[in-house]
């Protein structure tokens, strides 16, 4: 894991140029300037964009204000999923900054979950370590660690502090010499739907040549 | 977990019914579908030795949550935890706004979009996904 250091600095560290506007149907009471942001890629977006609130709610009334969600080009972004995913699979091919397009109305509940508080994005980012310890680790480390462990994990999040959050990670990414590696490796694949003309033959061999190309087996 | 086209990735309330909803399975055969005759034809959608469409799902109540009378449940693979949550509030005639929880492993809670066929390829043993459902969060 030390080699990994910068590699995982990298990541931590890095940030999509974001263009916050607010959506045109929007009651103001003057005009609201676009507010830019630099979002970091492994966080999410409820929890890091309390000043684009702020910024905006201060033009408006607030009887005008109800729940903030996010669209970009007609998409509401699942605040639920890292902001990097978002930007992976949305906008990656448009030039930069990201352009977000902010709501006070009208909450999409066919496509967005609900986000009252931080308190459920914390919730719902430590389900999904335990769910991934439960495959590495049939989630032995993950109970093995105290509430303050877990706290600790979250708060280096939220805060965005490298070394408090990979204090208590490695443990999570460590798995004992006898064994070669973890039980089972977790990860999800989004894919974005193309529709293209293919068979069915071929579909499947290249989803799975492309996994093998990222996995030794 | 592969992204769904934009229709199947709803919350639905539950009033809707996107496709059949869970049908209970008898104590005494909890038999899978027959296998689908993909093996002879071609361009069906599941190749030969599929598995079955549906998946079973034993329901555990928590603490003092009300237990369900039938426990065994099978289930549509792309139906997700929402659907489920709304399914089970329905059936123990619980307000929309009392809130429910379900855990996999008694450990942690999956995300309300995600499907159970997914949760069963990962967390089932047995030929079956239990489930842990409370009103309150036991987990955390």
């Amino acid at each position: 894991m030390t080699d990994d250091k910068d590699v995982l600095r990298d990541v931590w560290f890095g940030r999509i140029p974001t263009c916050f506007t607010l959506y045109q149907d929007e009651i103001t009471e003057r005009e609201a300037e676009p507010y830019y942001l630099l979002l970091p890629r492994v966080s999410y977006l409820t929890l890091v964009t309390d000043k684009v609130k702020k910024h905006f709610q201060k033009v408006m009334r607030q009887e005008d204000i109800s729940e903030i969600w996010f669209e970009y080009e007609g998409t509401p972004l699942k605040w639920h999923y890292p902001i990097g995913l978002l930007f992976d699979l949305l906008a990656s091919s448009s030039a930069l900054p990201w352009n977000i397009t902010v709501h006070f109305k009208s909450f999409p509940e066919k496509d967005l979950l609900h986000c009252p508080s931080k308190d459920a994005i914390e919730a719902h980012f430590m389900s999904c370590v335990k769910e991934a310890d439960a495959l590495k680790h049939k989630s032995q480390v993950i109970n093995e660690m105290q509430k303050k462990d877990h706290k600790q994990l979250w708060m280096g999040l939220q805060n965005d502090r490298f070394d408090q959050f990979w204090a208590i990670n490695r443990k999570l990414m460590e798995y004992p010499a006898e064994e070669n590696g973890f039980r089972y490796i977790p990860f999800r694949i989004y894919q974005k739907i193309i529709k293209f003309l293919c068979s069915k033959g071929c579909e499947k061999e290249g989803a799975l040549s492309m996994l093998k190309s990222y996995f030794i087996f | 977990m592969a992204e769904e086209p934009e229709s199947a990735l709803q919350l639905p309330p539950s009033s809707t019914t996107d496709g059949e909803g869970p049908t209970e399975v008898s104590p005494e055969t909890a038999t899978p579908e027959p296998p689908s005759s993909a093996a002879v034809s071609p361009g069906t959608e599941e190749p030969a030795g599929d598995t079955k469409k549906k998946i079973d799902v034993l329901l555990k109540a928590v603490g003092d949550t009300p237990i369900m009378k039938t426990k065994k449940w099978a289930v549509e693979r792309t139906r997700t935890i929402q659907g489920l949550i709304d399914f089970i509030k329905k059936f123990l005639k619980l307000v929309a706004s009392e809130q429910l929880f379900i855990y996999v492993n008694q450990s942690f809670a999956p995300s309300p979009d995600q499907e159970v066929g997914t949760l069963y390829e990962c967390f089932g043993s047995d030929g079956k996904l239990v489930l842990h459902y409370c009103k309150s969060q036991a987990w955390g």
